[in-house]
């Protein structure tokens, strides 16, 4: 059989025991108020984070996203308790903050939509084959809920309970998001 | 001409409650609804606070035609604040007589603060100023920066902070905690359920009861602590001192010798007592009983050149 | 009947569907070249998903970040950044005494912070707003965060009356003092539980007495 549940990894490949035990203490001294601490833990993480913002929000800032994820993991690094990896732990964060996000975003969203297609040019309208366009922008394309799901589920690795409990929905609504993200994707394999 | 002035004020306020009516009378007379609450800011001079049982709120204020007493009785609030016309600010003197149930918010920068017979919650904050408060079943919270804090006949909830003065708590019941940093703390005739005492630059004295359950904790820096344990009460006593001593009036049972702390159980243990001074002597005695601490006995020793 | 096998081939994929219905799917998979096609193009999906790689941003956001996070970590609202000089204002200096770390205490140091994870021991003290947590790390910034509290207290000396500055440098100079003790006594014995909590709440109130010397003052703006 197949596919076990799995977290994405990072650039620099699963963490090594050592690396997280000096995260672990950098999250300590960044949660007394050492800001270089927290630095090391923001070049290490960012590319994660920026990189799940991007997928999970269509129409607004990543940019921006990353910050406020980087702001409100300084603010609660109290919580921190080193149980599990940091990384972990700054992940479920990043989630948080951006599904709260979503919510604001998306009354405005079709306001930043014609602003959005002027910049990025990868727009295409939904459900028109596109070979051109590479797999990371043809996500961009898809609904939102089945974004969502993919990018949780297929992309870092979270379980449909652990999904559905985030998106508020039933598992089952998280598995049938999931295949119709799935099959939409399945155009998009030769970008 | 001033006194006519202070009638029609007067008449114009009652009728219409809801206005702010800056008054340069001495004399005013709200009605307010169960429930309002007492806003007073006070820049200089004291707030006096006096109760009775009227549904009404009577303010006096000695200001002289120089500066503005503003009243304003809204619908849950009735706000007193005095503003300056002209020159630098002088010092007003308030005394307002409350409902018993009222509540209150006093402030002041250059303020004592005296309540007597209130019932409702109290919370006072001077900085330069003394608080006393008499009597009282509410939720107190009195905050000082330089001054004392004085607290007696009540019962409820007493917070009292203070930074470079003691605090009296006297005949009061319910939850306490004292707190401040150059100063003394006396509390006396307590039966309370839960007490915290911590100062700095002083003495802690806690005469009152034990009772089961109930977490007792008094600290300092510099100075003394000295703790009545009344017969038949059961309690689980931590006592940790770094340059000074532990005595107890009566015979006690070191659970854990340690160097510096002294644990210990009376009766049942139930109550937690924790003790605390780094400097300075920890004395555990019966009610009433007042031991010297082995200092001062050493001096008297030599002195006499007795035992 | 294709429609129902296609829907849950992500769940056979994702090893989800009981046995029974595993068989059966795969029994019909076998004989359907869609389904089969679909199922291989579904696992390449799945695995184009996993492989993608994380990008960090074209800009360096950190400076962004720090700006709002402040020298001292302080939060500040995104539109007001920190100015030259200290702005005496009562979110900020509280923030930042919030901030402020302890000493070094010998194999460990002491955090004061807003939120403690539960279980830890919280410091009684009658406004308790800290707690205090034992990390492992490296040396402070305590004394330097003070002193800059201290700096800015003095800064806005002409703001507080004469007497209450008086009054606040005084407990604050008792306050020293008795951190000065415990700090000596706890570099001789940095094991004993008495004297690290006694370090912990007396560092905790001289946070609190200059949290309420830059409230005074500021109240004087």
């Amino acid at each position: 059989m197949e596919i076990q549940a799995h977290r994405a990894p990072t650039t620099s490949g699963d963490p090594s025991l050592a690396t997280a035990d000096a995260e672990t203490a950098d999250a300590a001294l960044a949660a007394s108020g050492d800001a270089r601490a927290f630095e090391r833990l923001y070049r290490a993480h960012v590319a994660r984070v920026h990189s799940l913002a991007r997928r999970m929000i269509d129409g607004d800032d990543p940019d921006d996203i990353t910050q406020d994820v980087f702001i409100r993991a300084w603010e609660k690094l109290g919580t921190f308790r080193g149980e599990a990896a940091f990384g972990t732990w700054l992940h479920r964060l990043a989630v948080n903050v951006i599904l709260a996000r979503r919510k604001q975003v998306g009354v405005a969203r079709t306001r930043y939509d014609s602003a959005e297609d002027a910049l990025d040019g990868a727009t295409a309208p939904r459900q028109t084959p596109d070979v051109g366009m590479d797999f990371e922008s043809a996500m961009a394309t898809l609904p939102d809920g089945a974004r969502q799901v993919f990018v949780l589920h297929d992309v870092a690795g979270y379980t449909h309970e652990e999904i559905a409990g985030m998106l508020g929905v039933v598992p089952g609504t998280s598995k049938s998001q999931l295949h119709h993200a799935r099959m939409a994707m399945r155009r998009h394999l030769q970008g | 001409m001033l006194a006519l002035l202070a009638t029609v004020t007067a008449l114009t306020f009652t009728a219409s409650a809801d206005t702010s009516v800056p008054v340069a009378s001495t004399d005013t007379t709200v009605p307010v609804t169960r429930g309002a609450r007492l806003d007073v800011n006070n820049f200089g001079g004291d707030i006096t606070i006096k109760t009775w049982d009227k549904n009404a709120v009577r303010i006096t204020a000695d200001n002289s035609d120089r500066e503005r007493v503003d009243v304003d009785a809204g619908a849950s609030v009735v706000t007193v604040r005095t503003s300056s016309r002209y020159g630098a600010p002088r010092l007003v003197s308030f005394e307002i007589t409350v409902p018993t149930w009222m509540a209150m918010t006093l402030e002041g920068t250059y303020t004592d603060i005296t309540v007597t017979g209130s019932a409702g919650d109290v919370s006072a904050t001077t900085v330069q100023g003394d608080i006393e408060v008499t009597g009282g079943s509410g939720h107190l919270s009195l905050n000082s920066t330089s001054g004392t804090v004085k607290v007696s006949k009540a019962h409820g909830r007493i917070e009292a902070v203070t930074v470079n003065d003691g605090i009296t708590i006297l005949d009061c019941a319910g939850e306490i905690s004292a707190e401040t940093t150059n100063g003394d703390i006396e509390m006396h005739g307590i039966d309370a359920s839960s007490v915290e005492a911590a100062t700095i630059n002083g003495d802690v004295t806690y005469d009152g009861t034990i009772k089961d359950g109930g977490h007792y904790s008094f600290s300092t820096n510099n100075g003394d602590v000295s703790v009545s344990l009344p017969v038949g009460a059961n309690a689980t006593v931590n006592a940790s001192t770094f340059n000074g001593d532990f005595d107890a009036c009566f015979p006690v049972q070191m659970t854990s010798p340690h160097k510096h702390r002294y644990t210990f159980t009376v009766g049942t243990g139930s109550a937690r007592i924790e003790m605390e001074s780094f400097g300075g002597d920890l004395t555990l005695c019966r009610p009433g009983q007042s031991k010297q601490s082995r200092h001062d006995r050493d001096e008297d020793n030599d002195n006499d050149n007795n035992q | 009947m294709t429609d129902r096998w296609m829907d849950r081939l992500s769940e056979y994929l994702d090893g989800t569907l009981a046995p029974a219905e595993r068989e059966a799917l795969e029994a019909h998979v076998a004989g359907c070249p869609a389904c089969t096609t679909a199922l291989a193009e579904l696992r390449r999906v799945v695995a184009r998903a996993r492989a993608l790689d994380d990008r960090a941003p074209a800009a360096d956001l950190w400076p962004g970040i720090a700006a709002r996070i402040g020298a001292r970590g302080t939060v500040l609202p995104f539109a007001r950044r920190a100015g030259r000089r200290i702005s005496f204002t009562v979110p900020q200096l509280a923030a930042a005494g919030i901030a402020i770390v302890a000493l070094s205490v010998g194999a460990g140091w002491l955090a004061l912070t807003r939120h403690a994870p539960p279980g830890t021991a919280a410091i009684s003290g009658s406004s308790v707003e800290h707690n205090a947590i034992w990390v492992r790390g490296a040396d402070s910034e305590y004394d330097a965060a003070v002193a800059q509290l201290r700096a800015a207290l003095n800064d806005n000396r002409s703001q507080l009356d004469s007497s209450t500055v008086r009054v606040l440098e005084r407990n604050l100079a008792i306050i020293d003092s008795a951190v000065a003790e415990a700090r000596h006594a706890l570099a001789q014995d940095p094991n004993n539980s008495y004297l690290n909590h006694h370090l912990a709440e007396t560092m905790r109130r001289k946070v609190e007495l200059l949290r309420r010397a830059s409230s005074l003052a500021g109240a004087r703006t």
